[in-house]
């Protein structure tokens, strides 16, 4: 998949010359907080050269009042880096989940009256408005033990050498911002506000390919063991019904299926062998 | 002890076997469910190409010949083959440990292509939907066929494996006299199952190579994906084409061969020339004492030979 098919995939319509001082409608889907209900409103923005659609949400929480004229509380986001590095902004625009500070009204409205959908991500609770609690996330990182274990007392001395070869395989890895695309665009993640049942249910794609990336580490390979048994427990990888989706909505172009694949060989291979060794 | 007691048991066995019961479910589904499958669909085919194997012993025209073909295979299959009651407990046992969790896993996911639209993802929804509608066809199909469930087949005809075509013809076709609207229904339902359930195969082929990690990087799994669509053409091109072979016959004139090229039923062989002979001679009730069987010696006769469609 090259870089520039991917970015394609997110624009809604080839980029081009797009209208000076046009006006662009946004519709929102709102909602005041945790099992509230939701709501539409539409507001239009005067859109500057550049402008992005937090750039858009800053001058609609300027002046919070919809196309109807009606004065309303200013819409909230979450948001972050504002480079698309940190995941904060995810949301789903024009029915497709994606960073809302990378994406362009150019490419998305180019003509005037043009209308972009906001939508929060429907796979985790609503916070407010566009802004959702991905804390389930990071519950799947503990499981899969998503780190490298140095913590200690006492100073270990050097790590092992790391080969360019996995280094090089392991960097994109490394790329995951914890965004939640993956999930959004997958149909066997479902939403799940009961943090009790977080320990059970699918962990997704990010999270088998943040496994993947540890157990290939040198010394992250230590917990290799633990990771394919959380993998192999209930909501581990075998959740996964192969529809790769995640992997075409991946902002970082993480390759997913690859991840998912390779641990399923990894897993294969670790549950015949704890068959014929664990005590 | 009430249900809810139960419940919590029955969960944890569930989730005590997770692994082995999501990798025994993408076992069963190609070893044996899968490898049935193709040969089923194989044997079935045969009503196409059976003239040109020796077996069916028919010297008539390329549909004789098959129907000749097909009827042995079909007795064979009913008298011959070693351990029948065996393979039939494997498979049902499969086919319902498969179907079970199959029902149960697909319930976990929530279809989004209206969404996401990608290839995959129809392709995993597809693999659901063909497993819904694959229960309900296997459950017709064997019922109506193997169980005698008469009373669902247009035209009540009893499948018999003595007249395998004929009276399979008779089952698709809504009776013995051509094509009537509810054998035209049934028909359908066949060519629209058998596509389902061999797409369900060759793509359930392309993610068990995933699940298994035989195919990890994104060549691989392409490389592997055109190998699975050259399996599923294969076995489309059988399955349509028996569909359509068996529902294109005419159920009298595959009787006639189907009694000419029938055995003594109960105590078939395979003779040294590869052809079949009956080794009671006479015996096949619907036989007259010597009437001259294809394949044996003894009364090789131009009729015999030309078979009775000529008659
Ligand atoms: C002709 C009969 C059948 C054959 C040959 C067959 C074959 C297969 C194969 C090879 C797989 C792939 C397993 C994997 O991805 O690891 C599969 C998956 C699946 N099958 Fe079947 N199957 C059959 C009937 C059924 C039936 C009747 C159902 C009932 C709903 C069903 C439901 C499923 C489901 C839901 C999956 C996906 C499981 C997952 O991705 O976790 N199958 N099947
Ligand atoms: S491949 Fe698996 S993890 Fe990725 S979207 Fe499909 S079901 Fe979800
Ligand atoms: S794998 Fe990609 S889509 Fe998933 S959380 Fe990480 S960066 Fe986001
Ligand atoms: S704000 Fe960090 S990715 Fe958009």
């Amino acid at each position: 998949m090259s870089t520039s098919a991917h970015a394609a995939s997110h624009a809604q319509r080839p980029s081009r010359s797009a209208k000076a001082g046009r006006t662009v409608r946004f519709r929102i889907l709102r909602c005041d907080g945790p099992g509230k209900p939701s709501r539409w409103e539409t507001f239009a923005v005067k859109v500057e050269p550049g402008a992005n659609v937090i750039s858009c949400l800053r001058q609609i929480a300027a002046n919070p009042v919809t196309v109807d004229g009606k004065a309303t509380t200013p819409v909230v986001w979450d948001a972050g880096c504002l480079e698309e590095v940190c995941g904060a902004c995810t949301m789903v625009i024009n029915g497709k989940v994606r960073q809302s500070c990378s994406c362009l009204i150019d490419e998305y409205a180019p003509d005037d009256n043009n209308e972009i959908t906001l939508e929060p991500m429907t796979k985790f609770p609503v916070v407010r408005d566009l802004w959702v609690d991905r804390a389930r996330m990071f519950s799947d990182l503990k499981r899969v033990k998503g780190w490298v274990p140095i913590d200690g007392t006492f100073f270990l001395g050097a790590g092992p050498r790391e080969r360019p070869k996995s280094q090089a395989t392991r960097y994109v890895l490394s790329t995951c911002m914890t965004c939640g695309c993956c999930l959004e665009a997958c149909p066997q993640y479902n939403i799940e506000p009961d943090p009790e049942a977080w320990e059970t249910s699918f962990l997704g794609a990010f999270a088998i390919s943040q496994a993947r990336l540890f157990n290939m580490h040198q010394t992250g390979k230590e917990l290799a063991g633990e990771r394919l048994d959380a993998l192999e427990s209930p909501g581990g990888l075998n959740d996964c019904g192969n529809a790769q989706n995640c992997v075409k909505v991946c902002p970082k172009l993480i390759p997913l299926t690859e991840s998912i694949g390779a641990m399923g060989r990894a897993t294969t291979i670790h549950a015949i062998a704890s068959w014929f060794s664990r005590g | 002890m009430n249900s809810s007691e139960n419940a919590p048991g029955a969960a944890s066995f569930m989730d005590r076997n997770y692994f082995l019961l999501r990798r025994l479910h993408s076992l069963t589904g190609i070893v044996p469910i899968g490898v049935f499958l193709c040969v089923h669909l194989l044997t079935n085919s045969s009503v196409l190409w059976g003239a040109v194997a020796e077996r069916g012993g028919h010297t008539g025209g390329w549909r004789e010949g098959g129907v000749a073909y097909f009827t042995r295979e079909v007795v064979w299959i009913n008298e011959q083959i070693p351990h029948l009651l065996l393979i039939e407990i494997t498979l049902w046992a499969s086919i319902i440990f498969h179907s079970v969790l199959g029902i149960y896993y697909a319930a976990s996911g929530k279809s989004n292509v209206s969404r996401y639209s990608y290839q995959g993802n129809w392709r995993y929804s597809l693999q659901r939907i063909s497993g819904y509608v694959g229960v309900a066809f296997i459950l017709y199909h064997v019922g109506t066929l193997r169980w005698g469930w008469t009373f669902l087949v247009p035209g009540g005809t009893e499948w018999s494996y003595q007249f395998a075509a004929s009276t399979l013809a008779a089952s698709l076709r809504g009776g013995n006299e051509g094509f009537t609207l509810a054998g035209v229904v049934v028909s359908l339902f066949y060519m629209i199952s058998v596509g389902l359930l061999v797409f369900h195969f060759a793509n359930g082929l392309w993610t068990a190579a995933i699940t298994w990690g035989l195919t990890v990087s994104d060549r691989a799994q392409r490389r592997w994906g055109v190998v699975c669509a050259g399996v599923g053409a294969a076995l489309l091109l059988m399955g349509w084409g028996s569909v359509l072979g068996y529902a294109l016959l005419d159920p009298a004139k595959a009787r006639a061969v189907e009694e000419d090229a029938a055995l003594p039923h109960d105590k078939t062989v395979i003779g040294p020339d590869k052809t079949w002979r009956g080794n009671r001679e006479g015996e096949h009730p619907l036989a007259e004492p010597g009437y001259p069987w294809p394949g044996t010696e003894t009364a090789v006769t131009k009729e015999s030979q030309e078979g009775p469609l000529q008659r």
